[in-house]
């Protein structure tokens, strides 16, 4: 899993890639941490975790979401995922995490 | 090894209302299409071949029961609740049949819907019963006790006529008691609650985990977990939220989900999973979706070998 992240729209755009699984989740709900402090600084505190590089994601990553989500609830961000591919979708939607989390079909449209 | 399911409904036992009925009965007939069947043998073979699970039948509604059938001494059975009513009808055929009239019964904790069915398990009753109570907690015997007195209920409890054991069991240690080894895990719910793993003499695993939650914030203790199902047979999990309800609304209620349920099984590379501790405002259509999601995520998320994803009703069989 790699992780890149920038100030784009106002907010940060993080963009993941490969894998989030149990032997990685460590690893990504850090980077998604350190994301969620870097929008606090952000005039739109805003986060958009761009999911299109993410082949799939397993409990562990959906749970680092939400942990990632309580942080920024603390500092008054928003997390946003954008640009699911099908497979992430589903998991998305079998977990019904699209119930808790905002959902956009591209990056541009959630900033 | 031999599973059955007396009772899978989490909290609170469950039955179907006519409304429900006749909407099973509706939808069979729109589903036959004005075809007539010369007998029930025929319309049986219709409704197996042709009706989903939720209009040929029922999950049912009873509270956490499972009888785990490892050779021919004493009975076994996970958990005392409403299920164990039927259980107890069914034993008696048997001990007539010969059987011994032996229980062991380990509980995974004492919450009522765990429990309520002791009063009503015909066996304590008779004198020449033996029934041994296993449990990791020490206080098991206070919880069965209290659920007897006056105010709760007539019978008391020093008034069954069973001899009546209780045994306190120690997580980490490997218990030989009747056909099976057994060790124990304790799980995160509210007083504590207790997995089981069975193994028996041919080495087949079959693991009971139910009112277990798996806290968001301790993640890295999911590896013990996945440890203890380890290549097990059957898994018999506690499913009873969406993962988003789990972490939300429902965290610190005690239980899990079914995405969780299926991330831990494929870490243990167990061979079977059975979806339970069904939330009782979930109807047989909510349990078949549920049932269909998990064995997508299953597909999704699957590795190495598959995992069969099975949701547990009562009166399931699972021959391992």
């Amino acid at each position: 899993m790699q992780w890149q992240d920038e100030q784009r729209g106002g907010g940060i755009v993080a963009l993941p890639t490969g894998r989030v699984d149990e032997s990685t989740a460590q690893d990504f709900s850090a980077f998604l941490e350190a994301s969620v402090g870097q929008a606090a600084e952000t005039p739109a505190k805003k986060l958009v975790v761009d999911m299109a590089g993410l082949d799939y994601m397993s409990s562990r990553g959906l749970r680092s979401l939400t942990l990632a989500k309580r942080k920024a609830d603390g500092l008054g961000v928003a997390i946003l995922l954008a640009a699911p591919n099908d497979v992430l979708r589903e998991i998305l939607a079998i977990s019904r995490y699209d119930k808790i989390f905002a959902v956009s079909d591209s990056v541009e449209s959630a900033l | 090894m031999l599973v059955r399911f007396w009772g899978t409904r989490g909290s609170l036992p469950v039955a179907q209302k006519a409304d429900v009925i006749r909407g099973k009965l509706a939808r069979a007939l729109v589903a036959a299409g004005g075809r007539s069947f010369a007998d029930e043998a025929a319309a049986a073979t219709f409704i197996d071949a042709e009706l989903d699970f939720a209009t040929a039948g029922t999950y049912g509604g009873a509270t956490t029961c499972v009888e785990i059938e490892a050779g021919a001494g004493a009975f076994i059975v996970c958990d005392m609740g409403s299920g164990l009513r039927e259980f107890g009808i069914d034993s008696f055929r048997r001990m007539a049949g010969g059987h011994p009239r032996v229980f062991h019964f380990f509980q995974s904790h004492m919450h009522w819907d765990h429990i309520m069915g002791f009063p009503f398990f015909g066996p304590a009753f008779v004198p020449g019963t033996e029934i041994v109570i296993h449990a990791g907690h020490a206080d098991a015997e206070q919880a069965l006790r209290r659920q007897q007195e006056e105010i709760s209920f007539p019978v008391p409890f020093e008034w069954l006529g069973a001899t009546i054991s209780f045994r306190t069991l120690a997580p980490g240690e490997v218990h030989r008691i009747g056909d099976v080894e057994v060790e124990l895990m304790a799980q995160q719910h509210s007083h504590v609650s207790y997995g089981y793993r069975f193994t028996d003499a041919e080495g087949k695993v079959v693991v009971f985990s139910t009112d277990s939650e798996h806290k968001i914030e301790k993640m890295e203790r999911e590896a013990n977990v996945a440890r203890f199902f380890r290549d097990a047979d059957l898994v018999i999990c506690d499913t009873m939220y969406s993962l988003a309800d789990s972490v939300s609304m429902k965290e610190d209620w005690g239980h899990s989900s079914n995405i969780v349920a299926i991330d831990l099984c494929h870490e243990a590379a167990a061979k079977r999973l059975a979806l339970f501790h069904h939330e009782p405002t979930y109807t047989d259509e909510d349990l078949l979706r549920v049932h269909g999601e998990s064995i997508r995520y299953e597909e999704l998320t699957r590795e190495d070998s598959p995992l069969e994803v099975l949701c547990a009703y009562d009166g399931l069989e699972v021959r391992l």
